[in-house]
């Protein structure tokens, strides 16, 4: 064997053990860089980081644990009507819950509403860029500030409590959801499209009768989820004032209860879970087609699976 | 402005880039009644030539006219695509009403109770009015074939263009399927432009046969 083959062979073992653990060795190359960076935005102060296992041991055994279950006990004031078991939902927990519920129910609903119309325009497969691109525009603006900063400004525009919160959280719904159902929009096939602008259909035919229907399990899918994640929102708006239960929480925050702000965290994880197992449930009557019923005039707008009859099961 | 009853194809070309056109000169010429099928092998252009018809794609060069204008008035062209384009998550009915409401309401109130008795008429001509109510995605393959065909059928349109429209209905269906297509453009006196590799099929029904090959398209 010459020297030039060896060397050939060599080169060969080289490039094959690179192909091999290439993505190891960028992930070493992310991660060196990611604490380098770190490095540089903490000014090398890793101690606090070392110290921080004794700080949160002590603060989770002397200010969290146990946590105060008296958040789901009635309020002195004003009076609870309710008697026997149904007492606790004259608690500040229940109450806080329920705001948050119906903040992230309303602001989903219109929300959506207002996002749908936005995202058709948004669609680069429906309309020219003239048009999509300033649509694009507006909901990367609604997006834009989190849910958090347009509570603090309708706060100051419409006063503290859950008409802030609401209009907020549909702003933002308004952004994040538009984004994901223009996405959706303009995943719709092709050949369906083409029918319809073939047949001649107008903007709204194609619009209401052809993408609604086509891209609606997605859509409602994503709704669902919008609401799930606009509840878990609405426990943080609630501390600039926005209403729901991040009142009571910053309540206790400032004087300092914080085995009741725990209560109240444990309650808010129950009730997402909750959510989540609802919405679970939910999305998948959107994501299987076994929910087939009879049509009536409305099915024009809504998938089969919303509007068909048991009968036709 | 051409024949308002023709369409006239002048010198035209077509495809998706001037400089790599499919098919190339094409001069025709149909009058109502005529049925042209064309085939050619895969690639070479057939659907190209249905969707610049159609006015999804436009000609690189030449003139189109389709009945009298430079683009189909809205429910003059019904188009069956080779995949189909129905709404799968959707009824048979609201399907099929789609093309009814092309064919016979204006754009801006799309709603007319004829749209209801042109969309019945056509699931029952194909022969699917037990599946009426039933999702698109739970039919089989020529079901939902035949469930597109209805829909242009409701439309009532003057120029028909079928991608291969016949694929994976069994003898039976397919004649009966074929026979109330050609009643309905003898009767309606319409144009149909169909894609067809069964050669017998499309001598069958057509009353033209064009070969597309080597970028150009012939009369047999």
């Amino acid at each position: 064997m010459d020297k030039n083959s060896e060397l050939e062979k060599e080169g060969d073992a080289f490039s094959s053990l690179w192909f091999k653990f290439r993505w190891l060795f960028v992930l070493f190359l992310l991660v060196s860089l990611a604490i380098w960076v770190m490095n540089s935005a903490i000014e090398g102060q890793w101690d606090k980081l070392f110290e921080s296992p004794r700080n949160v041991r002590t603060f989770f055994m002397e200010s969290l644990w146990p946590p105060d279950w008296s958040v789901l006990e009635p309020r002195a004031y004003p009076v609870c009507e309710r008697t026997g078991w149904l007492d606790f939902t004259c608690s500040t927990a229940w109450i806080g819950v329920m705001e948050t519920i119906k903040i992230a129910f309303s602001a989903t609903v219109f929300g959506m509403l207002i996002s749908y119309p936005i995202a058709l325009l948004a669609a680069d497969n429906l309309n020219s860029n003239w048009i999509s691109y300033p649509a694009r525009f507006f909901l990367a603006a609604c997006r834009s500030l989190p849910s958090i900063l347009w509570a603090v400004l309708f706060v100051i525009m419409v006063g503290l409590g859950p008409m802030a919160g609401i209009m907020a959280m549909t702003i933002y719904t308004v952004g994040y959801l538009g984004k994901l159902q223009y996405e959706t929009i303009e995943g719709v096939a092709k050949p369906q499209l083409d029918a319809s602008k073939a047949m001649g259909h107008g903007w709204l035919e194609r619009s209401f009768g052809v993408v609604l229907p086509e891209a609606a399990n997605g859509l409602i899918s994503q709704a669902i989820f919008m609401f799930e994640y606009n509840f878990r929102h609405g426990t943080v708006i609630g501390i600039v004032g926005a209403g729901g239960i991040g009142y009571y929480i910053n309540l206790y925050l400032e004087f300092l209860q914080y085995d009741k702000v725990f209560a109240y965290v444990i309650v808010i994880f129950v009730v997402v879970l909750i959510l989540d197992t609802i919405s679970k449930l939910t999305r998948s009557l959107f994501n299987d087609e076994k929910y087939n019923k009879r049509h009536s005039w409305w099915s024009i707008f809504l998938p089969a699976a919303m509007v068909n009859h048991p009968e036709e099961k | 402005m051409g024949d308002y009853d023709s369409i006239t194809i002048t010198n035209a070309s077509v495809g998706y880039s001037k400089d790599e056109p499919l098919i190339q000169g094409i001069s025709l010429t149909l009058k109502p009644g005529d049925i042209v099928a064309i085939n050619g092998v895969s690639g070479i252009g057939k659907t190209t030539l249905l969707k610049t018809l159609a006015g999804l794609v436009r000609p690189i060069n030449g003139d189109v006219t389709i009945f009298g204008n430079k683009k189909a008035k809205r429910g003059e062209v019904g188009y069956i695509p080779q995949r189909l384009g129905l709404i799968r998550n959707s009824t048979v009915h609201h399907n099929v009403i789609l093309g009814a409401m092309a064919g016979h309401t204006k754009p801006w109130f799309p709603f007319s109770r004829d749209t209801k008795i042109h969309t019945k008429k056509a699931i029952e001509a194909m022969g699917i009015e037990s599946k009426t109510r039933v999702q698109v995605g739970k039919l089989s393959g020529g079901q939902q074939r035949r469930v597109a065909i209805a829909r242009t059928l409701a439309q009532e349109p003057k120029l028909i263009l079928a991608d291969e429209f016949l694929a994976e209905l069994d003898e039976e269906t397919l004649t009966k399927v074929m026979d109330v297509v050609l009643d309905y453009v003898k009767k309606k006196n319409a144009i149909m432009i169909l894609v067809e590799h069964d050669l017998s099929r499309a001598e069958k029904m057509a009353t033209r046969i064009l070969t597309a090959e080597n970028g150009k398209l012939v009369e047999n």
